[in-house]
């Protein structure tokens, strides 16, 4: 396996018209040896064209594309060593599940007693031992995904190249199977980039996450740090289910206490969430200037229940309570503003709601460019 | 006093039986979620239900009426759309009329333009009355189609998946916001999902559609706590259920669970006769640790894998046996990947199948 670098990367489609379209912009990148990054977006983005560019698929506008120590930008796909599963890229339908899987092994000099232990191996971790001699046409879509998956994964390759790999997944064996090829991923130390529109996906496999919108990379980031330090509020809403909750407000720091005071729609002041000023770092309090507006944001497992102090003003009733199993959602009003928050199972919201945010899951945004003042305070 | 009763209702297309002998008493004023995976029936049976398919079988019993030959405009049971369905030629104040147009042609523009505007202020659309389809968002187009279907204050609302096709914002908010909304309108809502978390957050009963029936009627808790069945039982919860076969053996006050040579005790009673079975045990009722606690038994650690703002722990027994194991982000940073792994189970939490007929032995 080997690292992957983008250096300044660019694709610019020409419509029929003459009109330029830039699908991807400026896409700078260090993947090292054996991480795993996500490319994630809405359709659109630049992902999938970002993803191609790698395999060789489509060809850069400009810019460098480096697998391992080779600039691959001149080499066609098959030249560039790499392992792919994509949409499209069919199985093959006179050949067996067993036979499209040991179809790629084949140019590796390798025992026929190796290719099939490294054939069953994969079959395994992906539940396709019983179709392992049908043939593509009578086997499901999730199962021919599956086998497309199994064929990348086996092949020995600079870097696995895979196109949202697990969307047609049956809903029971999605994290299973997410957990088992991050996994042999992680033991056989690959380089993988894939594709994904879904952020739960992309959050469970990948150690680095490039999140797209109209070509633009907006973030690159471990998942903890994407989810904890959003970069901006595009970013912020993108990830998470619930979503973060993101309020508009008015700072006020000429009082005793550092105050934000959250606005409805129409500008009208709801509540007010407060910090001891003796709690906050000198230089972010620095950041933050009176009367300024801004975008706040706070993830709803961010939000604490029954403590002891509430940090806001107003009360707080909740509207909705929904039991999910390993957790509980919970929908709050507070003078009109709603929010929402998510707690353990076995929490029971009482008349008056007792919340408080901690400053250090409070992120600021820029009102206007939306970008991230503080993550944190 | 059920409202509308559903009776032995069956339904083939040649010889494939979508609804077999399926039934339900529904009260006035519920919240009923149907529940289901793909290809199980869901929208099938709406049909049946809105009139717009005939049943080969059965009784449709709605207010002590037997409905099976009305039309659907008869019915009194509206519908709304996954995909919204609604006239791209009218603007949303005229999609949102038409029920009242179409039922009454003599009712008079005060009358429309009053209940139009209830509705939309209720549903947050008043703003977008005056645009097309093609110029809303797909959670305005939802919230539209939504508003046809209640302006007419039916008896029975209908819904088809209709948070499938609207982003993750909107279906939270939607998810809050529309039992409310329903309230208002005191209308009795069946509600077609296959998203469990949508099913648990808004169902007062959740019935859980497949082989052609209802297999489980019950509040969202009961069946995830207490399901009848394996093949429910994983429908619910991501990750799904963990479970595998086992022999379990009766000990004073423990079970003793023997998986392949590896043994888990369980401080539980339990009235299952000793034997073989499938044992099922959900990711958050497996205790993970790095000091061995009572009844606890060491495993391998694979890896771990964010999930839903909790972490999936992917960890093996010695006999090859995986088990997924979730705990909240919290948790996680106090277990150690590098030292040595322990898993206990919640007692109360496990379950007892039937190896060949699935269904839970308690």
């Amino acid at each position: 396996m080997a690292k992957v670098v983008l250096e300044s990367l660019n694709k610019v489609f020409t419509s029929k018209i003459g009109k330029d379209v830039k699908a991807v912009n400026n896409f700078n990148l260090i993947l090292d040896d054996g991480e795993i990054l996500a490319l994630l977006g809405s359709s659109g983005c630049g992902k999938t064209t970002t993803l191609r560019m790698i395999a060789g698929f489509e060809t850069a506008s400009s810019g460098q594309i480096k697998i391992g120590e080779r600039l691959v930008n001149d080499l066609k796909p098959a030249e560039r060593n790499v392992a792919m599963a994509f949409e499209g890229y069919a199985l093959y339908p006179p050949l067996t599940v067993k036979d499209n899987i040991a179809f790629s092994l084949m140019r590796e000099k390798i025992s026929k007693e190796k290719v099939d232990s490294k054939v069953m191996e994969v079959a395994e971790l992906l539940e396709i031992t019983d179709i392992l001699d049908r043939y593509p046409p009578s086997i499901s879509g999730g199962q021919q995904q599956r086998v497309s998956l199994a064929r990348a994964l086996v092949r020995d390759s600079d870097a696995l190249l895979l196109d949202e790999p697990m969307s047609q997944l049956e809903p029971q064996l999605r994290a299973v199977l997410r957990a088992r090829v991050k996994d042999y991923i992680q033991h056989n130390k690959k380089t993988v980039i894939f594709v994904t529109h879904d952020q739960t996906e992309a959050v469970a496999l990948a150690d680095k996450i490039a999140v797209m919108e109209n070509g633009d990379l907006k973030q690159l980031a471990s998942p903890y740090e994407i989810s904890a330090k959003p970069s901006n509020v595009f970013v912020a809403s993108f990830i998470g289910e619930p979503p973060m909750n993101i309020l508009k407000a008015k700072i006020n720091t000429v009082e005793e206490k550092l105050k934000f005071e959250i606005l409805n729609d129409e500008n009208e002041k709801t509540f007010s969430i407060k910090f001891n000023k003796d709690n906050i770092k000198k230089e972010n309090l620095a950041k933050l200037a009176n009367d300024q507006l801004i975008t706040l944001g706070i993830r709803p497992h961010k939000i604490f229940f029954n403590e002891k102090e509430s940090n806001f003003d107003g009360k707080a009733s909740s509207s909705s309570y929904h039991w999910l199993g390993d957790q509980v959602h919970i929908g709050i009003e507070i003078n009109g503003s709603s929010i929402i928050g998510v707690a353990d199972r076995d929490f029971e919201p009482s008349s008056d709601v007792k919340l408080n945010f901690p400053a250090e899951s409070i992120n600021i945004f820029d009102l206007e460019t939306e970008e991230v003042i503080l993550n944190g305070l | 006093m059920s409202y509308l009763k559903l009776e032995n209702l069956s339904k083939s297309f040649k010889d494939d039986k979508v609804i077999s002998n399926l039934n339900a008493k529904i009260d006035k004023g519920e919240f009923f979620v149907i529940f289901g995976p793909s290809g199980s029936g869901k929208t099938v049976l709406l049909r049946l239900l809105s009139g717009i398919m005939l049943l080969d079988n059965g009784e449709i019993e709605m207010d002590n009426q037997v409905i099976n030959e009305f039309q659907p405009e008869e019915r009194d049971i509206s519908m709304a759309f996954q995909n919204f369905a609604l006239y791209p030629h009218m603007k949303a104040y005229d999609n949102i009329a038409s029920p009242l147009r179409a039922n009454n042609k003599n009712i008079s523009d005060e009358e429309i333009d009053q209940k139009v505007k209830e509705v939309a202020s209720l549903l947050k659309i008043e703003h977008v009355l005056n645009q097309f389809p093609k110029e809303l968002s797909n959670g305005q187009k939802q919230r539209t189609s939504l508003a046809r279907s209640l302006i007419s204050k039916p008896s029975v609302v209908l819904l088809d998946d209709p948070l499938r096709n609207v982003d993750a914002k909107i279906r939270f908010e939607m998810r809050l916001e529309l039992p409310k909304v329903l309230k208002e309108f005191n209308t009795t809502v069946i509600y077609v999902t296959q998203d469990f978390r949508e099913a648990m957050a808004l169902g007062d009963r959740i019935a859980v559609l497949y082989d052609g029936k209802f297999n489980d009627i019950n509040s969202p808790k009961s069946i995830y706590q207490n399901p009848s069945s394996l093949t429910t039982a994983k429908l619910f919860g991501d990750p799904t259920i963990n479970n595998f076969n086992a022999t379990i053996k009766k000990q004073n006050e423990f079970v003793e669970v023997d998986i392949k040579g590896e043994q888990i005790k369980l401080k539980r009673k339990t009235n299952v006769q000793d034997g073989e079975c499938v044992v099922g045990i959900r990711p958050e009722d497996i205790i993970l640790s790095n000091e061995p606690l009572e009844n606890s038994i060491q495993v391998e650690f694979r890896t771990k894998t964010p999930l839903n703002l909790r972490i999936v722990f992917l960890v093996r027994l010695k006999n090859g046996l995986e088990l997924l194991c979730s705990t909240t982000e919290e948790e996680s940073r106090l277990i150690d990947e590098n030292k040595k792994m322990y898993i206990s189970f919640l007692e109360e939490k496990s379950h007892f199948f039937d190896k060949e007929t699935k269904r839970n032995l308690e």
